[in-house]
């Protein structure tokens, strides 16, 4: 007798290493339809979200992922032997945020809307698997030109490019940054 | 109103000279789009004059803006014949410039934000070790992790304190023949297996030397069957004798 697809689905998914996608699970779930697999996953997703528990499935890079929940963080740390995670450098959030707006870039545009060179911490995100090598451009010198990577988008948590942070939320912060400089000012 | 004087000078907090120059706009509430750029100048200079010493390496960016500003004022100061247009405006650059930055920053803080809220939580990242398929996939190496595995193989060798007592030397052409003689005899050969069994890191050498000309020529493949398990070294079938 055959599982019901949503059991199927969540071990499907508990056994990725990456974000699993609807159309991965199709090909791997032939024995049902592709409507009948997107409404085992919504259940699936209903069930996680009502149900309290250690873990958790997020929507990210486009797949199904489970998680950890934020507050178990410091026993999974004690079983790993594992320290806090680290942040980001100042230096390489801006030069990843720079590369997120503005990709497909190359390094020299990097350097030019930052205003610093940022060879070293480009080098770091490359490490980290953060932004990739897309390819050369065809102007003097043929410079490589990076995009945002898969893990970029799971390492925020984000489901694709298109939630990056909008136009909108981000001049909202920048007037409200505004205002508050003119009160420090004015105190 | 001089409130720079109350701030210990330290460029570091500055992601470079646009962030700097970012910085003493809001201090001193201008508005971007209409700088008063001898103002302006002369706060960007005085906070790289309280610096002792420039760290050329580190800050020479910050003496380019300082160029970039100066330059711009001279520009506004000298008597033109016909009126400024707008677009014209000597500041426009810079202008474009900081406020392009000024976006990076803002989606800067939004990011952060969401990093925080993503770093206490765990994802599976690998797979639990599982047993190895009966019939292997091979897929072709790339020359980075034959010569990574090379020198994994080199450090072990350099632990071993080994007396040398008489030098040979190899070279090249006797060290391929060898190779190709194995590979035709056995019609493959274990990358780790064959290093491990060469007397000196000198003969290693001359052999690996040999098999990256040989992979370079295309008279022999590389292939690993899985993630971090040793390489094999077969002759392309395709290879005319």
């Amino acid at each position: 007798m055959i599982p019901k697809p949503k059991d199927i689905v969540e071990s499907l998914i508990f056994i990725s290493t990456e974000p699993l996608t609807l159309e991965k699970i199709q090909e791997v779930l032939t024995e049902f339809s592709k409507e009948e697999i997107e409404s085992a996953m919504a259940e699936l997703l209903t069930f996680y979200s009502s149900k309290e528990g250690g873990i958790q499935i997020e929507k990210t890079a486009g797949g199904y992922m489970f998680s950890t929940k934020p507050d178990c963080d410091p026993w999974i740390r004690r079983l790993l032997h594992a320290n806090r995670k680290n942040k980001l450098s100042p230096a390489a959030l801006e030069t990843l945020s720079t590369i997120a707006y503005h990709q497909p870039i190359t390094l020299a545009e990097i350097c030019s809307f930052r205003g610093v060179d940022a060879s070293y911490s480009l080098k770091t995100l490359l490490q980290k698997k953060l932004v990739k090598i897309v390819g050369r451009k065809k102007s003097p010198g043929k410079p490589l030109i990076y995009r945002t990577s898969k893990r970029f988008l799971t390492y925020f948590g984000l489901d694709s490019l298109n939630d990056l942070p909008s136009q909108e939320e981000i001049s909202k912060l920048l007037e409200e940054e505004q205002d508050e400089g003119y009160q420090e000012s004015s105190s | 109103m001089d409130t720079s004087k109350d701030y210990q000078i330290n460029l570091d907090v500055f992601q470079g000279p646009l962030d700097l120059l970012l910085f003493l706009i809001r201090k001193k509430k201008i508005d971007i789009q209409d700088i008063p750029i001898a103002t302006i100048t002369r706060e960007y200079l005085d906070y790289l004059e309280k610096k002792e010493r420039i760290n050329l390496e580190r800050e020479a960016e910050f003496l380019l803006m300082a160029s970039l500003l100066i330059y711009i004022k001279s520009q506004m100061l000298l008597p033109r014949e016909k009126a400024l247009e707008e677009e014209e405006d000597p500041r426009q650059v810079l202008v474009n410039r900081l406020l392009e930055y000024q976006k990076i920053k803002a989606a800067c803080a939004l990011l952060r934000e969401r990093e925080k809220k993503e770093i206490p939580k765990w994802k599976r990242i690998a797979l639990p070790p599982y047993a190895i398929d009966e019939d292997l996939e091979l897929t072709e190496v790339s020359l980075f992790s034959l010569a990574e595995v090379f020198f994994l193989l080199m450090k072990r060798k350099e632990q071993e304190d080994i007396k040398i007592i008489k030098g040979k030397e190899y070279t090249l052409e006797q060290k391929m023949k060898e190779i190709l003689a194995i590979l035709e005899e056995n019609s493959f050969l274990d990358f780790m297996d064959y290093f491990e069994s060469r007397e000196t890191i000198g003969e290693a050498l001359v052999a690996f030397f040999c098999l990256l000309e040989l992979i370079k020529a295309k008279i022999v493949i590389a292939v690993q069957d899985k993630l971090f398990h040793t390489i094999k070294v077969w002759l392309r079938r395709e290879r005319k004798k």
